[in-house]
């Protein structure tokens, strides 16, 4: 496999590998820096409503992170996940509202949860190829919601959905909760970037990205398909359910209405805004996308037409996002500084320009941690 | 009831919703055919033939019948301009699934046209009336409206001229060519760019047609075409995308247990039964009843 390559190449040549392979560099103290800032950003910001905002992102970026493990590495076109994502919420609240459980435990029942439910779709769904997954996923989700807004049986509470939970077990509405809110989510976004960057470092990742790009041959060089998207159903299930339960227990209610056309229209501009397939795309378009339905929470009637009308641009110019664009630009400039300082020593263009960009290309060769 | 007017029932609804989602369904399976996009904007044609429709009755007092005219007209148009505007730039670009970017520039067009209509006549539901009033009764408790005979005439006659148009014309002749083999047709000098906005928006003029004649039953609003969607996404992949023939039966097939399981246990049944249904098949015929293995394009 790759990995044993790499090892064995000088170290050189292990990072150039690394490159062409499509692995996300680490950048430490840049990614050190970001986290420490947004930690300490709850101090810097005083307006509860911008940091609940914020908050909201920090949510859907785990969603989203968990989604790009599916839809951007494997190339599965899992549009499901809405419903994964409020099955772990009500999984969650109905643990804290039916069993009373500890808050920590009631969001790894939610996760389980919807983990389980993710492999119960990954079973069907790895039959079949390309726009008949996204059928049978969407469909699903679409049956899935229906039967909630019609359940009469008062678990889920129909239409209404769950509200009188304790979750956290926070006082609402005061500075320090919301506060706290802010760094449960962050720790939350935190951790899931550490798993999806480890993931797809690891041999699963590799194996992943190779299924995508070259489905026979990978399966040729050992790499079980159904094995290993399962696992990436399964690990992008558990990390959707945690976001789900997250939800839940910071806003306290959970309903149908998280998942739906609307919802899964705006968490998919956030994923092809920034970038499907790279580490740092869901992070980054999750940002741009609250920021400017926010600000454009005035006008609901304009908003979802605006954010639709963004989404088909970046599509039509950008097809592969806003991170990987930023990540060329940046290798141009470090080559052309390079240049500079090396007097006359021509380095080489850039890969991303060099390389005729074939459909297996990695999308994410450019990309930060 | 008795048995018998539940199964004649059952029979009238069948054919009913059989025919309709043949309509909508056979658009989204010739756009896939000849184009590989997965039409999301079918529900919004459906959508928007009911609010041409309904506008033209508020601004000209004409029958309602022409108003189908209007509507074919309308969703054709928008159609074409969805094909040049949200399909045609992605065509043929390098290193990008194409597929993958077509469905979602497609559901993003749906959703910029719903949100307009929201804009435009507000959420609340329009009623339409039937275009035909009155009806004939079979038995004591079963009835026909006119309206339903003429949704089966019109959804049947529209599916006739589709496939004299396909297997006749021109034009459609294009089309199929570019469907079956997109090289040879080339090769042939048939201009398929041209192909593919005719097909674009003759499915959009389909979807316009049922959207006309669901409009009584189930009102004219902006989430209209949401039900539409699902259920004709059910047909497609039940049939086999690309097929024509196996769309029609699976219209049929499909419209048969969704009236049968409405009828005899309630209406929130319908989906997810029909769900289970599909995903049996789907384990069983991963390429649906009809449907060849997908192969590469474009």
């Amino acid at each position: 496999m790759t990995t044993g390559n790499t090892t064995a190449a000088p170290r050189s040549r292990g990072v150039s590998l690394m490159r062409s392979v499509g692995w996300p560099r680490l950048r430490p103290v840049e990614m050190v820096v970001v986290c420490v800032l947004a930690g300490l950003l709850p101090f810097a910001l005083t307006s509860s409503f911008w940091l609940g905002t914020l908050t909201l992102a920090l949510i859907w970026m785990v969603l989203n992170m968990s989604w790009n493990l599916v839809l951007g590495y494997s190339g599965i076109w899992n549009f499901g996940q809405m419903a994964i994502y409020a099955i772990g919420g009500y999984a969650a609240a109905l643990a804290s509202e039916r069993l009373s459980l500890p808050a920590p435990v009631g969001l790894l029942i939610g996760a389980l949860a919807a983990m389980l439910v993710s492999i119960a779709l990954a079973i069907p769904s790895l039959r079949l190829r390309g726009i008949y997954v996204s059928l049978l996923t969407f469909g699903f989700a679409e049956v899935i919601r229906l039967l909630i807004i019609t359940d009469k049986s008062g678990i889920t509470g129909g239409p209404f959905g769950i509200g009188d939970f304790a979750g956290f077990g926070l006082e609402a509405g005061t500075p320090e909760t919301t506060r706290a809110l802010y760094w449960i989510a962050l720790v939350a976004v935190i951790g899931t970037a550490i798993v999806m960057y480890l993931i797809i470092r690891s041999p699963l990742g590799t194996g992943l990205m190779a299924l995508r790009d070259n489905p026979a041959l990978a399966a040729a060089r050992g790499i079980s398909p159904r094995r290993y998207q399962t696992v990436s159903f399964a690990i992008s299930g558990f990390f959707a359910g945690l976001a789900g339960g997250l939800y839940a227990y910071t806003y306290g209610v959970i309903s149908p209405s998280v998942m739906g056309l609307g919802p899964m229209t705006l968490l998919v501009t956030m994923l092809v805004v920034g970038g499907l397939g790279t580490q740092t795309g869901p992070i980054v378009g999750t940002l741009i996308i609250t920021l400017v339905s926010t600000r454009l929470e005035p006008y609901p009637e304009a908003r979802l037409i605006l954010l639709s009308v963004v989404l088909l641009a970046i599509i039509l110019v950008l097809p592969r996002g806003v991170v990987p664009v930023v990540g060329r630009l940046r290798l141009r400039l470090s080559s052309w500084v390079n240049a500079g300082t090396g007097g006359g020593t021509k380095k080489k263009r850039p890969p991303a320009k060099k390389r005729p960009p074939a459909k297996a290309e990695p999308p994410s060769a450019p990309d930060g941690g | 009831m008795t048995d018998v007017d539940l199964f004649l029932q059952t029979l009238v609804s069948t054919v009913t919703q059989g025919s309709i989602l043949a309509l909508i369904s056979i658009g989204m399976t010739l756009v896939y055919g000849t184009l590989r996009v997965l039409n999301m904007a079918q529900g919004a044609m459906v959508m928007l033939g009911g609010f041409a429709a309904y506008t033209t009755l508020q601004v000209v007092s004409v029958p309602v019948w022409t108003t189908i005219i209007v509507a074919v007209l309308v969703t054709f148009v928008l159609g074409v301009l969805t094909y040049f505007i949200a399909v045609k730039p992605l065509l043929g670009r390098p290193g990008v699934d194409f597929e993958m970017t077509a469905f979602i520039s497609t559901f993003a067009a749906a959703t910029i046209i719903q949100n307009v209509c929201l804009l435009v006549f507000g959420p609340r539901q329009k009623p339409f009336d039937p275009v035909i009033p009155g009806l004939i009764e079979i038995t004591g408790a079963v009835s026909i409206t006119y309206h339903t005979l003429l949704m089966n005439v019109v959804a049947i006659g529209a599916l006739v001229a589709l496939g004299l148009f396909l297997s006749r014309s021109r034009y459609g002749l294009a089309i199929t060519a570019v469907a079956q083999n997109l090289e040879a047709a080339r090769l042939m000098g048939i201009p398929a760019r041209r192909a593919y906005a005719t097909t674009m928006g003759i499915a959009a003029a389909l979807a316009g047609i049922g959207g006309v004649l669901l409009a009584p039953s189930y009102f004219v609003s902006p989430n209209a075409g949401d039900l539409p969607l699902l259920q004709s996404l059910i047909v497609v992949i039940f049939a086999g995308l690309g097929s024509v023939k196996g769309t029609i039966y699976a219209a049929y097939i499909i419209g048969f247990i969704q009236s049968a399981v409405s009828i005899y246990w309630g209406t929130a049944y319908a989906l997810p039964v029909l769900y289970v249904v599909i995903l049996v098949v789907l384990v069983i015929r991963p390429y649906g009843l009809a449907g060849k293995p997908q192969e590469a394009r474009l």
